[in-house]
């Protein structure tokens, strides 16, 4: 029964990382990695590693989405410049 | 496991559950909103499980999360504010639906703690948590484009 807590976390990043992988659109995946990333921090607290965990908060809930979409959004403006030059 | 743990068990299987759900399946609006609770709701259950393990160092996690969670929903709505201005969110009833909660699971980890330094970092943790839920969705909703713009 004490068990519990820890099943539900590890379902659950199995969940997201799974919807994660399935996402096709960049937008939206880093919606979902964001996610993730709040997970796998619930998931270090629960295996008792908070250490872990707000480190994980720090990059996986701000900074990767953060750099996802800079990257996405300066990729179409290079595809949008580029068709405009033709 | 006592009724801290498993309440935060319940919350997370439910709460987090959902916006996995969320954030997974329909249009673009109803993703950023589930994304915003997702982080809303692991920051109670954060705290409960400080909480039921008996160690208060855990909090700085929920303290954290706070935090930075609204900062992610901000980057979002900042970087799709094209695409959501076509489409605007509004979810007012599921973001003071989170908000509440959280406010319900503070106000529950203050009375058990007892009037101390501890009960008034809870306070700064739901202050922090519930203001910045509110912000993010407002500026998910668009509130805040005409100070973008200008």
């Amino acid at each position: 029964m004490a068990d519990a807590v820890i099943v539900v976390a590890l379902l659950l990043v199995a969940a997201t990382a799974t919807v994660a992988v399935a996402t096709r659109d960049p937008a939206r995946q880093a919606l979902v990695l964001s996610v993730l990333g709040v997970v796998l921090a619930v998931l270090f607290t629960v295996f008792q590693a908070p250490d872990v965990g707000l480190s994980q908060l720090a990059v996986g809930s701000a900074l990767t989405p953060l750099l996802l979409m800079l990257t996405v959004r300066k990729v179409r403006r290079r595809g949008r410049d580029e068709e405009h030059e033709r | 496991m006592n009724g801290w743990t498993l309440a935060a068990t319940v919350g997370l299987a439910g709460g987090l559950g959902t916006a996995l759900w969320g954030v997974a399946t329909g249009p673009l609006r109803r993703r950023v909103v589930a994304q915003n609770l997702a982080t809303a709701l692991a920051c109670p259950a954060m705290l409960l499980l400080a909480q039921g393990y008996g160690r208060p160092a855990y909090v700085d996690l929920g303290l954290v999360l706070a935090l930075l969670g609204p900062v992610g929903t901000l980057v979002f709505a900042r970087l799709l504010a094209d695409e959501l201005a076509e489409d605007p969110p509004r979810a007012w009833v599921a973001t003071w639906a989170v908000a509440a909660l959280g406010a319900v699971t503070v106000i529950a980890l203050c009375v058990a703690t007892g009037p101390s330094r501890a009960m008034a970092k809870l306070l700064v943790i739901g202050a922090l948590l519930i203001g910045g839920n509110v912000i993010a969705s407002r500026a998910l909703a668009g509130g805040f484009r005409r100070v973008g713009r200008g």
